[in-house]
This record gives C-alpha cells, sequence and structure tokens, in this order.
C-alpha cells in the first residue's frame, strides 16, 4: 500500500540490536496507523509486565498522513503500558521527530529492554546507534534540547524527556522542541525506566504517495480554505486559550481543584491577557494555525502557553497572574511533567492543606509553595513523594475521605474541564480509553448547544461519534484535530487526502470501524492487563456527583448518580459491550478481533 | 434593555465583546445582529437556555452568543 514507509524500527535496549521489519498490509488496512499501530502492538506484545520494567516496551507511531504537505500533519503517538493508570496508554505530541521517522524509512519505532547506563538513540535513515547519554542525564529538556541540536544539528527530530523521567514520576512525558509534549499516562517514566534520554531522528528520504500531484494540489486548498475561515485570525491570536473565557462564561472552568466551574479572577488569566503579553507563536510542523503561544515568565524566560496547562496551573490551584501561571508551566516543561497531571496534583495538595490532613500549610495560589512542589514532585523528594504516582495514588495513601476529590479516572487526571453541570462531558472522561482524558470526545461544546443538563441517549450517541472522529480517525491517520474542531475545516477532505497518499477509497463508515476496532482492542487491553477491571472503572470523582457548585450561573447544580448510570448503561449497548463494559465475543469477532476475542472469552 | 455577549472571534465580527440593545418590541435575534454574522458553529444563549437566530429577543434578556471550541 503506497504512504507507508512500511517498516517497523525496533531497538533492543539491553543486547544494542535494532531491525526493521515490514508492517503487513492487513495491518495497515485494519489499524491505520498511529494509535491503531500501538494498540495492535501492545496487545500483540506487551502482556501482564510490569510498565518500568524491561519488559515493557514505547512505540513512537505516525500515520500514512504523517508529516505530508496538508494541514497540521506534523503529529505522531506515543504509546505505552502505563506506569501511572496501569492500563493502555497514549498521547499525541506535534514534533519534527514524526516528520523525520517518516523521511528515515520508518512508520513506527519500538524500544524495548533496558540499557545498562544511560542512553540516547541516533536515527539516520537506516543508521541506529544507541549513544553515551551520560553527559544528557540530568539536564533538563531545554538544556538537553540545545545539546543535542549543537551536536546534531537543527534538522533533526528530537525527543526527550527531563529530571522527572529519569526519576519515573509516573506522570511524566515525553518533551520535543521546548515546550512540546506528548504521553501523558508517564510515557517519560516509560523512557526514564529504560535509561533512554532521548530520541534523535535524522531521515532525508520520501516516502511515495499514490497521487502526489493530487496530493500537493487538494493539500494547498486546505491551507487556503484554513486560512480563509472567518475565526482565523482570531485563532491565530489566541489559539485555544480563548477557551478560558469561554469556559468560565459556562461555568465549567476547573476552579479550586474542581471545586467550582467559575474563577473570580479569570480574567487576568485569559486570551485578551495572552494577546497582550505574548512574544512569539510556534507549534507543530506543517501547521498553519499553530497554537503555542509564548509569553515571558514572571522571571522573563519565555513558556509555551495553552488553555489545558493554564487552566490547571491557574484557577485549578488558584494562581492569578498569567506571567506566574507561565512560570510554573516553564518549570514543568523543563522537568518534562505533565501539566494537566500537575495542576490537579497541586490542587489536591492544597486541599488537603485547607481541610487540615496535612501538616503543611499550602494556600490556594501559593505562588512560591507551588514552584517548591514542583521541584519536590519532579525529585520525589517531601511533600512531592505522596503526589508523584498521581493523585488516585495519593488519596489512598492519604485517606480521609480524599479519593472523593482526587480528579482522575482510571488513574489519570482529569483536563481542564469542570462537568459539574456537563453529564455528557462527565461520561466522555469516564469513557475516555486512557482515563481522564478530553482529547478524545470534547463533547462539551456540543452539550451546551443543545440540551445541557439533559442525561439523553442522543447524548451518548454524540459522545461515540466524536470518539469516532476524534480518538479513532485522527489519532490513526495521525493529523491533528484542530483544524477541523477550531476552525471547521472540511472533515470531507480527509477521505480525499488518504486516496492521494494511500490509492485507496475509504469513507467514514470505513473510519468509524477502525476507530471501533483500535477503542474495543484497547478496552479489551485493559481488561487483559487488569483482571479487576470493569464497570467501576468508568465513574469521575465523586466531587461531581456529591459537591454542588456554589457559585455562578450553574448554582447549585451536581451530576445525578442514577441518570449518569443510565447514560454508561447506553454507552455500553451502543458499543456492544456487557454491562460490566467488557467488549462480548461478537463485538470482537465483528471487527475482527478474533485474537483478543479468543483470549478474553475463549 | 437586551445585554448581549460575544465570546472568541464572533466578538472581532461585531466589533464588541458586549453590546445592549434597547427594544421597543420582541425582535428575532437575526435582526439585531450584522447581515454578515456567521450562522454556523454558533451556539446561543438566552437567560441560559439555548436559543437560535429566530429567537424573539426583548429588554431585560441576557444573551450570550459563542464559537464551538475544542479546548486543545
Amino acid at each position: 500500500m503506497k504512504g507507508y514507509a512500511g517498516k517497523i524500527l525496533r531497538v533492543d535496549l539491553s543486547n544494542g540490536r535494532s531491525s526493521a521489519e515490514e508492517i503487513p498490509d492487513g495491518m495497515k488496512r485494519d489499524f491505520l496507523g498511529g494509535r491503531g499501530f500501538a494498540a495492535k502492538l501492545l496487545w500483540d506484545e506487551v502482556k501482564h509486565v510490569d510498565p518500568l520494567s524491561e519488559k515493557n516496551k514505547i512505540i513512537f507511531s505516525t500515520g500514512p498522513l504523517t508529516g505530508q504537505s496538508l494541514p497540521s500533519s506534523g503529529k505522531m503517538v506515543i504509546a505505552s503500558k502505563s506506569p501511572l493508570t496501569g492500563g493502555y496508554g497514549d498521547g499525541n505530541i506535534g514534533t519534527m521527530a514524526a516528520v523525520y521517522l517518516r523521511k528515515a524509512g520508518y512508520d513506527v519505532m519500538v524500544a524495548e529492554g533496558k540499557s545498562e547506563k544511560p542512553c540516547y538513540l541516533l536515527i539516520e535513515d537506516e543508521k541506529v546507534k544507541i549513544m553515551d547519554g551520560s553527559e544528557l542525564w540530568g539536564k533538563n529538556t531545554f538544556e538537553a534540547q540545545d545539546l543535542l541540536e549543537r551536536k546534531h544539528g537543527r534538522n533533526s527530530g528530537i525527543l526527550l524527556i527531563g529530571p522527572a523521567g529519569e526519576n519515573q514520576i509516573r506522570f511524566s512525558v515525553v518533551m520535543s522542541q521546548k515546550g512540546r509534549a506528548g504521553g501523558r499516562p508517564g510515557l517519560g517514566a516509560v523512557m526514564g525506566s529504560k535509561n533512554l534520554k532521548a530520541l534523535v531522528i535524522k531521515g532525508t528520504g520520501s516516502i511515495p504517495n499514490f497521487d502526489d500531484e493530487k496530493l500537493k494540489e487538494i493539500g494547498k486548498k486546505g491551507y487556503e480554505e484554513i486560512k480563509g475561515k472567518e475565526s482565523y485570525d482570531f485563532w491565530v491570536r489566541q489559539g485555544t486559550m480563548q477557551v478560558l473565557d469561554w469556559c468560565n462564561e459556562n461555568t465549567c472552568l476547573p476552579a479550586l481543584n474542581f471545586r467550582e466551574g467559575i474563577f473570580e479572577y479569570s480574567k487576568q488569566l485569559d486570551g485578551y491577557v495572552l494577546e497582550k503579553t505574548k512574544i512569539d507563536r510556534k507549534g507543530c510542523p506543517l501547521c498553519n494555525m499553530q497554537c503555542g503561544n509564548i509569553v515571558n515568565d514572571s522571571s522573563n524566560r519565555p513558556s509555551e502557553l495553552d488553555y489545558e496547562n493554564v487552566g490547571m496551573l491557574g484557577p485549578n490551584i488558584g494562581m492569578r497572574s498569567l506571567p506566574e501561571v507561565a512560570l510554573l508551566n516553564r518549570m514543568a516543561d523543563e522537568w518534562g511533567l505533565d501539566t494537566i497531571s500537575l495542576g490537579s496534583t497541586i490542587g489536591f495538595l492544597m486541599e488537603a492543606s485547607e481541610k487540615k490532613l496535612i501538616p503543611e500549610k499550602i494556600g490556594w495560589g501559593d505562588f512560591e509553595r507551588a514552584q517548591k512542589l514542583i521541584i519536590d514532585i519532579g525529585k520525589d523528594e517531601g511533600l512531592g513523594k505522596l503526589v508523584s504516582r498521581g493523585v488516585r495514588t495519593a488519596s489512598e495513601t492519604l485517606g480521609k475521605g480524599s479519593h472523593r476529590w482526587a480528579m482522575h479516572v482510571k488513574g489519570l487526571e482529569i483536563s481542564a474541564y469542570n462537568c459539574h453541570a456537563c453529564p455528557g462531558m462527565a461520561l466522555s472522561f469516564g469513557t475516555s480509553p486512557i482515563g481522564g482524558s478530553h482529547k478524545d470526545a470534547w463533547v462539551i461544546s456540543w452539550e451546551i448547544s443543545t440540551d445541557r443538563l439533559s442525561y439523553s441517549k442522543e447524548k451518548v450517541e454524540k459522545l461515540i461519534e466524536f470518539q469516532r472522529i476524534r480518538g479513532g480517525f485522527f489519532e490513526c491517520a495521525t493529523v491533528c484535530r484542530l483544524p477541523w474542531v477550531e476552525v471547521s475545516f472540511g472533515l470531507h477532505w480527509y477521505p480525499e487526502y488518504l486516496e492521494a497518499v494511500t490509492g485507496s477509497r475509504m469513507n467514514w463508515e470505513d473510519f468509524y470501524k477502525i476507530g471501533d476496532r483500535v477503542y474495543n482492542l484497547i478496552r479489551a487491553y485493559w481488561k487483559r492487563e487488569i483482571p479487576q477491571f470493569g464497570r467501576g472503572w468508568d465513574y469521575p470523582p465523586d466531587r461531581w456527583f456529591e459537591e454542588p457548585l456554589s457559585q455562578g450561573k450553574m448554582e447549585g447544580v451536581k451530576l445525578d448518580r442514577q441518570r449518569f448510570d443510565q447514560m454508561l448503561s447506553w454507552y455500553y449497548e451502543l458499543r456492544g459491550w456487557d454491562q460490566n463494559g467488557i467488549p462480548t465475543k461478537a463485538t470482537l469477532d465483528h471487527l475482527g478481533l478474533r485474537e483478543a476475542s479468543k483470549e478474553m472469552i475463549g | 434593555m437586551a445585554e448581549l455577549k460575544f465570546l472568541g472571534y464572533l466578538a472581532e465580527v461585531v466589533g464588541a465583546r458586549t453590546k445592549n440593545v434597547v427594544l421597543d418590541k420582541p425582535t428575532s435575534l437575526r435582526k439585531i445582529l450584522p447581515a454578515s454574522f456567521p450562522e454556523e458553529n454558533v451556539i446561543i444563549l438566552i437567560d441560559k437556555k439555548v436559543g437560535s437566530f429566530d429567537s424573539l429577543i426583548e429588554n431585560g434578556n441576557s444573551i450570550i452568543i459563542m464559537p464551538v471550541l475544542s479546548g486543545g
């Protein structure tokens, strides 16, 4: 099939061997790429292992649209068995490494085993070397990026971890290009456990497409369509930061550890403040609507902001100043910590302090203590030790009812949307295939535009539709979803792009089926790896059911557990899962997942 | 007087983040907005309830008009 490099590069860090193997056509057809390839490889190869042992594998996976001359295609999915959740974990990242991996002749790179000493991988087309990483170990992600660029040139794609990944902090991430991050469920820690500090990828080749001329023509039209959108100029100025004002107006901002949905000081943190202080804009390769807004932080160093990190390190922990939030964000990026989980863990500690469950005094918005906590978490020291495995484990350690406001699903901290008054979005968090993530189905906007407080079957159907498009198609084709969702770029382009790339005409029904296959395999993976996994894992935290909002237009509103339960049952029915949330034999067989069916059910 | 609040790029379209209008009689929202106002991917809330461009607006109403977003 055209449009693929057609190879998986494997590097065994234990013995230094590398090999390239063919990707079967059936795997391309059934799983498309990106998340699909990663889920298939993890299912086949990573079974019942400790996520931080050498038996785990970390997968860097692209899709057929990655690196192509079409809108926002510079993406890669990083996946592994998660040390934070114990289940399937992945995240996408926009990076030149995605583009260069394909140019080097690979769709996927799998790192397995464990190096005896700190190392990094140098991939230059077919040449693969394991390099001494002792000079890099201990360096933050900005310093290490500079060092590797000096050594190997700027025309290389670099993925790396910070000291938090080296210290195997369970919500450390993989970073790139000083501010790009991916792999929220602790994939930085997986690299750290392998003594793998970085990947440096250089590629000089090209992948033949089915019809390059056509792709060039329709790719150009796509870029032009995006630029012509009425919302484009505003997007370029504020990017995702416009969401802060939007969420505050709609009472779905995370404030004070998701206790409230509005924040009194939100106007000091929003997109309009960003516009005034912005010094630069950057983002992923091949994108003409880059969303990385750079501001100077309170110590005058550049920091790349977007809504999620400002939402979680701002209102969620009571911070009132954007430059100070930017400094916390910069620290998180240097240490290689996920900003969403970091904001949640700091919020957890602030609430624990307020409730006098810990002796330390950490007030909401305490900037000095927040900085100290980031260092403690990155080093796994002091109070940082309590939360460095995430809020689920922290609440198990602390007890005293703290699990009710430990804001996670399946062990992954919830991203920046308060769902007291958004049952559909709460279900989206509940059923996301990696835990409390918004990226698969941001149904909240649709929900607010319809009957916000309803618990309808229609809402569940819409959620699944979004999961199929966002978590299925975009993650597998491995291009960014933001052109579609943020400036209404037409979905009709994507079958055309894939046809020009692969020569195969597919429609959205085909993409939905691939998405369903991937979702079911991931679901089966959770069940195989965690035998007690089931329905109970799909609920958001008690706080949203038990403590109504006390401020704003939705004052007094909380989720209704019984009606949420009904929506969850509908979700399982529509997915073809049993009422414990496990795919049935018929569903797995229908999707061609016979091996999973055999292993799960017999 | 009816209060209209515009979020995101829609504030640019009307040239203001908020607008107050005094109405003699109930008037459809469409008539209050500029002719060039986008009608797709827009959320309209009138006194916290979902509305449309055909909804009749009267003095005392609080209207929020916002784009459909994704949130990163």
